[in-house]
């Protein structure tokens, strides 16, 4: 078995067991924990996020937002670190670990790989001196026809960064003041906590979903402007000033997708509280079920707030290029863009780099007619697998046709509905060397919730399932050798 | 690749040079070149005047500019200016002017009086400015520790409710406090004097756009500057930092587009703009393009395309550590666990500043000194530099110019502490930027023993370490050194952009012992991560030692000290005074005996002169100097564009001198000319025929 005082003397001595020994209360949304503890009758609406509250201890060496920051970096890394110790390899690691914790798509390196060398050869035809200006002239005409815009979107209106980490931190950099917040509804991408904390020191106010369907709602995990009104009306009666509100679009982890109509009343909502409305639409084309019917905020006539909407894009997932580092926002405020593009010096990815997109992003006969076709066809053939699977094995789980990931209810695993259990079930399927990401990590507030992401190679997913199958099913053997990880809290910071 | 026929392209591609990370263009269109020529028309100046815009705008507003007028330069004033740059529409602008420019409007004297009246009193402006920006700090600094005690009161909710209207209120204050300042800051100096030192490669933002007569630019600037910010401010789409980060990049950056957008090139454009204000290494491009389109560089797999270690990927920092030790002589092998490796070394020292430093502390520096850090700790870190002011002359206990010494840092370490500023660390550039110094070990160690004594930080910026092209001298890394006083507060970093030319790789590392640090920097890996195929392509490069030692090297060492050897020789045979230490892309020259008098005021208009000129120099103000007069000059480029360089060089300084003859003709003729009772039309006139005769006077005197 694991041993958990094992890795407790491996800490630094500098920061005495702050991680560990405060385990599972220490992530972000502890005021989760409190406030469940203060009201244990009431529902749980909301939870202001306050990443100062979690970390005391002082370093030497750090500043004491240092010390924060490094806090965010030992919880979010180490569990990935461990996974990095002992990589599965067909061949020369085939006892490793199985990676189906971290939101990659890793089936159509092929056709990238195919593409490439062509870029070179289409290079120089029509490019002209600054091939900055020709990426963002694509990147507008690129999102027009994907997000189906009614007018063609404008270059101008485009700002180019390295990762759509670094739109997160600028645009809370340059919308907020220090300690002012965004509303975010939960689950939601964990790392997103961090990317506007780092140097926004920006905070998040959590609209806490629920599985459970009640009233007038349709699925679980709705989210309803009742829930975002009271959210914010708590927030407010907490003295947190909330300037925006975050959207992923097709949703992670859940997989679910906002109808326009939804997606209309949140930015209604929006509108009428003067929020900003930053749209996270990175998974639009993993959108790989037709009948789902996703639309772009961008395809939307007639936004309620032009002005405060802003919508990001990357090719990390829809191109399974999360390494190239390449991040868009689209906002048709110019006080924005110029503002975001200020910060562009220390968020700017190189020349060449910006050159390749350019080629990417204008091949749209390869993009249509090989890529994405083959692409989905691959995604709905992965994912119909997992979810046969976790039928066989009588596990309830919500997807809906986008992304690459499935949402697992593993709630009936727990012996009991806590995020300690639901921390050691997924230390057993991480001994029995398949990684998942937990609940908790998406700021999820029932415990017993995990990502499963089935973007990968069948016989890596059929291997994965089965150490899954293994855990459910109690036959789990403990690996010969005790895991070498350092900690096991994987954060899914890789979305 | 050989289908990229543009130059510029080719490099960019390369990485080579820096691509245009700001996405600027729509800036450049919307901007700049949309305010109507025509509202120049309607003011008349004389293009011999030096712009001091305040007094522009105070006739604009049809205020008499009598000498008093500055003293009334206040709240009132400045609402009025407020007023009129809320017309955000530039005909309406227009519009305004003409109205307030006509000379009905003054009773009592013509434009060009009330001009030259003013411009008379622009020292006056320069007090006001100051006493502004100190109440700015003053304001600055509450709100930080108001800040910090809220961060504290957010542990309990109950104490928050009655907080909301306090911090509207510093918001407010904040907000008013940086919109005086901007207007001040735009109307001293055409927006360059106030500015925090331009923050982009050394002097980007020097370049001023001199398409136009020099007067009429800075009418359409200055309104452009006024509408902007009355934009910014009465939509509150934008936090107040957000309004700032604006701000700073406007006044640094939106220059370097223009030049962007009119570079020399030998064949195609000899008339634009040449550049020897960045510090970037153009000698090599030759090497380093053959080098990177060899086909070990165009390897692709899945690994370079998915997230990787935060840090950097492994193989690049193992290279890195590998490479370290061989060039800085550790005595033992540096581990990689202690390399991050981040897209730049501003990025690198920003978040460096950030993990080591709260909001409002500060770290040392002596100056003059690179001017991007200061813009690098400002913009997010929020942390600010202490300057350690170093002296050209020298004395006994200066035995070279601009020496640091340790009794400098106590001093100045020991005045931040009476004014309250908590110090955090020292921040040293080794070779030095822009004074192209060395630190000998032994001084080196000083340093080291005098941040350990009063525990800070050291960081050391070496990116121009592997630039030290004469022979006989020796540099010392930091990282060669047997034994630390420190080695828990001692950082190092180092990049590519200079010692390899190659700035738009985007590539800065960080080395240091602390473990603690190396895991807090690598947060920001996500904000400032590089490319997987970036990172493989440095990796070949670094790795090619053999490349690196018997052709990258020798090469570059040799063209820099040609290059060197000329720019010197020009230097030495026009009796301008400078400094050179055989290291790093420039000199350090001093132009003080062209500055009457010798201020920044006539720094900053020397600049502009050379801009008139096209070419564009950093000045010393940008580097925090506390002299005026230094100028710091690139001569890491090609013989030819040297040469032309140079030709407009000595240009400007024959003008300077001539005008400088003129303006005490001018003097004199103006105490005559008061005397007499002429009208407008006669008194311009005689002016007019005196000045002629004058410049024909000097112009003889000086053998021209």
């Amino acid at each position: 078995m694991f041993t958990l005082p094992q890795k407790e003397s491996r800490k630094p001595t500098t920061c005495p067991g702050s991680v560990s020994t405060r385990g599972l209360h220490s992530i972000y949304g502890d005021g989760l924990e409190r406030e469940a503890a203060r009201k244990p009758d009431q529902k749980l609406l909301y939870g202001v996020g306050d990443p100062t509250a979690m970390f005391s201890s002082d370093s030497p060496h750090l500043s004491s937002r240092g010390s924060i920051i490094k806090w965010f970096w030992d919880s979010a890394e180490e569990g990935y670190r461990t996974y990095h110790m002992d990589e599965y390899d067909e061949d020369r690691n085939p006892g490793g670990i199985i990676n189906l914790g971290t939101s990659e798509n890793k089936l159509c390196f092929d056709l990238l790989s195919r593409r490439r060398p062509r870029s070179c050869v289409d290079v120089g035809d029509s490019a002209g001196p600054h091939c900055e200006g020709i990426l963002r002239e694509e990147v507008a005409s690129f999102l027009s026809f994907y997000c189906k815009s009614p007018a063609p979107l404008k270059p101008e209106n485009v700002v180019v960064l390295n990762g759509c980490a670094s739109l997160f931190s600028a645009l809370a950099t340059v919308l907020c003041e220090v300690g002012e917040a965004f509303l975010i509804p939960a689950p939601y991408y964990g790392a997103i906590t961090q990317h506007v904390y780092l140097y926004g020191n920006v905070r998040l106010v959590c609209v806490y979903l629920d599985s459970e369907v009640t009233g007038l709602e349709t699925h679980p995990f709705q989210l309803t402007v009742d829930k975002l009104e009271m959210a914010l009306q708590g927030a407010i009666s907490e003295g947190v000033k909330v300037k925006g509100l975050i959207l992923i679009n097709p949703q992670n982890p859940l997989g679910d997708i906002y109808s326009p109509g939804e997606l209309r009343e949140y930015l209604e909502f929006a509108k009428r509280h003067a929020l900003h409305v930053m749209v996270d639409e990175v998974y639009m084309l993993s959108v790989f079920e037709e009948s789902v019917g996703y639309r772009s905020v961008l395809s939307l006539e007639g936004l309620p707030d032009p002005q405060k909407t802003h919508v990001m894009w990357a090719t990390s997932k829809d191109f399974g290029m999360s390494g190239l580092r390449f991040g868009t926002l689209y906002t048709e405020n110019q006080d924005v863009a110029t503002a975001v593009a200020s910060l562009c010096r220390y968020h700017g990815l190189s020349g060449f780099v910006q050159y390749q997109m350019a080629q990417l992003l204008r091949d749209r006969d390869w993009i249509n007619q090989v890529y994405l076709p083959e692409n989905h066809a691959r995604l709905k053939a992965a994912h119909t697998y997992v979810s046969e699977e976790l039928r066989a094995l009588g596990v309830p789980f919500l997807s809906h046709g986008a992304g690459f990931f499935i949402w697992v209810d593993l709630r009936k695993f727990l012996p009991e509905a806590t995020f300690e259990e639901e921390r050691l079930l997924w230390r057993r399927f991480l001994e029995n060397k398949v990684l998942l990401s937990f609940g908790k990590a998406f700021e999820c507030k029932e415990p017993g919730w995990f990502r499963l992401v089935f973007s990968d190679k069948a016989h890596r997913l059929r291997l994965g399932m089965q150490r899954i199958r293994q855990v459910l099913e109690g036959k789990s053997q403990v690996a010969e050798d005790p895991p070498s990880c350092q900690t096991q809290e994987p954060r899914g910071p890789h979305r | 690749m050989d289908l990229l026929c543009d130059l510029d392209e080719l490099l960019i591609f390369f990485g080579l040079q820096m691509p245009d990370l700001h996405n600027e263009a729509k800036i450049r269109d919307s901007t700049i070149l949309k305010i109507p020529l025509k509202f120049t028309e309607s003011v008349t100046l004389s293009s011999l005047e030096p712009c001091d815009s305040t007094c522009m705008i105070a006739q604009w507003l049809g205020l008499k500019a009598t000498p008093d007028y500055e003293s009334g330069l206040d709240i009132d004033l400045l609402e009025r200016l407020s007023f009129s740059a809320g017309s955000s529409q530039p005909d309406e602008a227009h519009m305004s002017i003409q109205s307030r420019s006509n000379p009905s409007d003054i009773p009592h004297m013509s434009d060009g009086q009330v001009w030259d009246q003013a411009f008379r009193n622009h020292s006056i402006h320069t007090c006001l400015m100051e006493m502004v920006l100190s109440l700015q700090q003053a304001v600055a600094d509450h709100i930080t520790q108001l800040a910090t005690r809220h961060q504290q009161q957010d542990l309990v909710p109950e104490e928050q409710g009655h907080n909301q209207p306090i911090w509207g209120q510093e918001a407010l204050l904040g907000r008013l406090m940086f919109q005086m300042v901007n207007h001040l800051q735009f109307g001293a100096t055409g927006g360059q004097k106030f500015q925090p030192p331009c923050p982009s490669e050394d002097s980007k933002g020097d370049v001023r756009s001199r398409e136009q007569a020099q007067v009429s630019k800075q009418i359409y600037k200055i309104f452009y500057q006024l509408t902007n910010f009355e934009d910014t401010s009465i939509n509150y789409v934008l936090s107040n930092r957000g309004v700032e980060t604006s701000a700073l990049y406007h006044g640094s950056f939106q220059d370097y587009n223009t030049y962007q957008g009119n570079k020399y090139h030998e064949d195609k454009n000899t008339s634009g703009f040449i550049n020897l204000g960045t510090s970037e290494n153009k000698l090599c491009t030759d090497l380093l393009t053959e080098r990177l389109s060899r086909s070990d560089m165009n390897y692709i797999d899945d690994d370079l395309l998915q997230y990787s270690d935060w840090r950097g990927q492994p193989f690049l920092r193992e290279e890195v550590a590998q490479f370290l030790t061989y060039y800085c002589k550790a005595p033992a092998p540096l581990d990689p666990e202690n390399v991050v490796v981040l897209n730049g070394c501003s990025s690198v020292f920003s978040a460096l500043a950030t993990v080591l430093c709260d909001p409002g502390e500060a770290f040392l520096v002596p100056t003059p000194t690179y001017s991007d850090f200061v813009f690098s700790a400002h913009l997010y870190a929020k942390v600010d530099l202490v300057p350690v002011d170093l002296e050209s002359q020298v004395s006994d206990a200066n035995t070279h110019p601009f020496q640091l010494t340790v009794d400098k840092l106590e001093q100045a370490l020991l005045n931040a502490k009476l004014e309250g500023k908590k110090v955090r660390g020292l921040v040293l550039i080794n070779p030095q930027n822009p004074l192209g110094h060395i630190y000998s070990q032994d001084s080196l160690m000083e340093y080291l023993e005098f941040a350990k004594k009063h525990s800070l930080h050291v960081i050391i910026d070496e990116i121009y370490m592997l630039s030290v092209f004469d022979e006989s001298i020796t540099f010392r890394s930091v990282l060669s050194m047997e034994s630390l006083p420190d080695p828990n507060k001692t950082h190092m970093i180092w990049g590519t952009s200079k010692d390899f030319g190659i700035s738009g790789f985007r590539f800065g590392t960080l080395y240091t012992h602390n473990k603690e640090v190396a895991l807090a920097m690598s947060s920001f890996g996500y904000l400032h991560g590089i490319s997987g195929i970036t990172q493989y392509k440095l990796h070949r490069l670094l790795q090619d030692r053999e490349w690196i030692d018997n052709v990258y090297l020798p090469t570059n060492h040799s063209r820099l000290q040609e290059a060197h050897r000329f720019i010197t020789n020009e230097l030495k045979s026009s009796k301008i005074p400078f400094l050179s230490h055989g290291s790093g892309l420039y000199v350090w020259i001093s132009l003080r005996k062209y500055l009457d008098p010798c201020t920044f005021e006539e720094e900053l208009l020397l600049h502009c002169r050379f801009l008139d000129k096209k070419l564009i120099l950093s000045c010393g103000k940008t580097f925090m100097c506390k002299e005026p007069g230094w100028f710091r000059l690139v001569f890491a480029a090609t013989p030819l564009l040297l040469k032309h360089a140079m030709q407009r060089f000595y240009t400007v300084l024959v003008e300077q001198e001539q005008d400088w003859v003129v303006k005490q003709l001018e003097d004199a003729i103006n105490q005559e000319v008061e005397d007499l009772p002429a009208s407008d039309a006669s008194q311009s006139y005689s002016r007019e025929v005196i000045l002629t005769s004058g410049l024909e006077g000097c112009c003889s005197d000086l053998g021209l």
